[in-house]
């Protein structure tokens, strides 16, 4: 690839002509939830834009969400843009290894201080010094208090590195914290997700590039563009549950009519994400059309949250507790649960083996 | 036993109209008007609504179809409808996969996506030269 040009240069060399990049910058523009004419000012600003350097550093992480952003197309030309920064040190994808993997990092570290955009997926683990997860010899503790404050900008992928994730749940053995613990002097954008959905990343460095700042980000440091709604706002089971229709079982006739999930545990209406609308697998579906309730694994603590077959017994929104929709799921919640802890009770009282379902309940 | 001896009928809330998308009507018309008033068109972007299949196919048989039907290839198919209001345009962008990736209501004399830009009618015309050079 012509590395050289700008990204417009780039991506009519790689045979992607202007109507297509428009074309995804109004997709892009639509899932940011910019106005659509941003769509173009977008794709201006994308095309004459130098490629900013990136560094991207694995920590405490499975490489799930290495998987689910560089997978996200082929060819396409989200990943013609990831293509297009300058992604000069990622160790999973990076041809370099050993030493002069080690000299590349802290080469462009040395000459795009305070210009480059330093990417984090992982946990950071804080037991035993750090000793926990180690690269090249040094943890990822020392190396995140070297190279973070170094950076433009900082992007925390993943919920490992947003909010701690899997490594932080009970008991927590590595000490895992989020990235933000550790950098506390400058904005983190947090792309929680287990995985985290592709287009959100493309997203955010997008608007990096396109407007030289951060989207704007919540309490919780995640872009409200794609985090400003829960996935129950966007949910297409959401008419059944102002209906008060639900699904009791998996297999009941609720279930078969596709019917609300939220006494099956979804943990849709907690959860801040875009998997409703953005959709996974190059917009296919989400996990509620594929018939399982959402598990919140965009929320801090996720997994330590109860269990994911456990119905949520608050109203999910305050503000519209007063409609009666909102009422009645909230008192359906409070019945499953009364139930759920019944069941359970009964069981122990009875001697009986409770059943692993029981339990999640 | 094949896939259709399972018993799953999904329903999809078929007959149950938001009213989003009657409310979208009045939002098409304050967008014409603004049109014909500045000239200046807008978009609405139908993946961002709370919208149920029912709404959707509600307001694809309100708005009807015009006359004119455009396809355009890039990364995929994106079909541009006018509706039987013309200047409204019902516009599915597609990806390589065939999957319908936005779906907005676009209001314009022409989509935007449609008409050439400038820097591609030079590369064009710098092809065109060339050939009639290859000519003499
Ligand atoms: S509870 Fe879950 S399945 Fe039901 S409408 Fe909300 S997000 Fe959808
Ligand atoms: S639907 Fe919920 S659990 Fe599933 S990916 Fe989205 S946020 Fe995570």
């Amino acid at each position: 690839m012509n590395k050289h040009g700008n990204l417009l240069e780039n991506l009519a060399w790689q045979g992607i002509s202007r109507r297509s990049f428009l074309k995804y910058c109004a997709t892009l523009a639509s899932l940011m939830a910019l106005p659509p004419t941003a769509g173009r000012a977008m794709a201006e600003a994308l095309a004459r834009a130098p490629r900013p350097s990136v560094i991207w550093l694995p920590f405490q992480e499975c490489t799930g969400c290495t998987e689910s952003i560089t997978r996200s197309h082929s060819p396409s030309i989200e990943g013609l843009i990831f293509d297009s920064i300058s992604l000069d040190y990622q160790e999973t994808l990076m041809a370099a290894a050993g030493h002069q993997a080690e000299e590349v990092l802290h080469k462009v570290v040395a000459e795009n201080e305070g210009k480059f955009v330093l990417i984090i997926d992982g946990s950071v683990a804080t037991g035993l010094d750090g000793a926990y997860s180690c690269i090249a010899g040094r943890s990822n503790l020392d190396l995140l208090r070297e190279v973070g404050p170094k950076a433009a900008a900082i992007v925390a992928v993943g919920s490992c590195a947003a909010f701690g994730g899997i490594p932080k749940a009970k008991p927590n053995p590595t000490g895992a914290v989020a990235v933000s613990d550790i950098i506390r002097d400058k904005p983190v954008v947090n792309i929680p997700g287990c995985p985290p959905i592709p287009v959100v990343m493309t997203g955010v460095l997008a608007h990096f590039i396109t407007f030289g700042s951060l989207p704007e980000l919540d309490r919780l440091g995640r872009p409200r563009a794609f985090f400003g709604e829960t996935i129950h706002d966007r949910c297409y089971r959401r008419p059944f549950y102002d209906q008060g229709k639900f699904a009791k079982t998996f297999d009941d006739d609720g279930a078969r009519k596709g019917w609300c999930l939220f006494e099956l545990g979804c943990k849709g209406p907690v959860t801040y994400n875009a998997c409703a609308h953005v959709k996974w697998n190059d917009g296919t579906s989400f996990p509620i059309e594929s018939g399982h309730g959402c598990i919140g694994c965009s929320e801090p603590d996720f997994w330590d949250a109860g269990g994911f077959y456990k119905a949520l017994s608050m109203p999910a929104d305050p503000l519209k507790f007063v409609a009666g929709a909102a009422v009645a799921g909230a008192a359906v919640g409070v019945a499953v649960s009364i139930a759920n802890r019944a069941r359970k009770g009964a069981a122990k009282a009875a001697h009986e083996t409770a059943t692993l379902a029981d339990l999640e309940k | 036993m094949g896939l259709e001896d399972i018993p799953v009928t999904v329903e999809t809330g078929a007959a149950d109209l938001t009213g989003n998308a009657q409310a979208l009507l009045g939002e098409i018309a304050a967008l014409l008007q603004r049109m014909l008033a500045t000239g200046e068109g807008g978009a609405i972007d139908l993946a961002s609504l709370p919208f149920s299949p029912a709404d959707r196919s509600w307001l694809e048989q309100r708005l009807g179809r015009g006359e004119v039907e455009i396809r355009l290839m890039a990364a995929g198919l994106s079909t541009f409808n006018e509706t039987a209001c013309p200047g409204v345009w019902w516009v599915s962008h597609h990806n390589e996969a065939g999957i319908r990736v936005s779906e907005l209501i676009e209001v314009a004399r022409i989509p935007e996506l449609v008409a050439a830009h400038p820097d591609d009618v030079k590369i064009g015309l710098e092809r065109l030269n060339n050939l009639i050079n290859e000519l003499d």
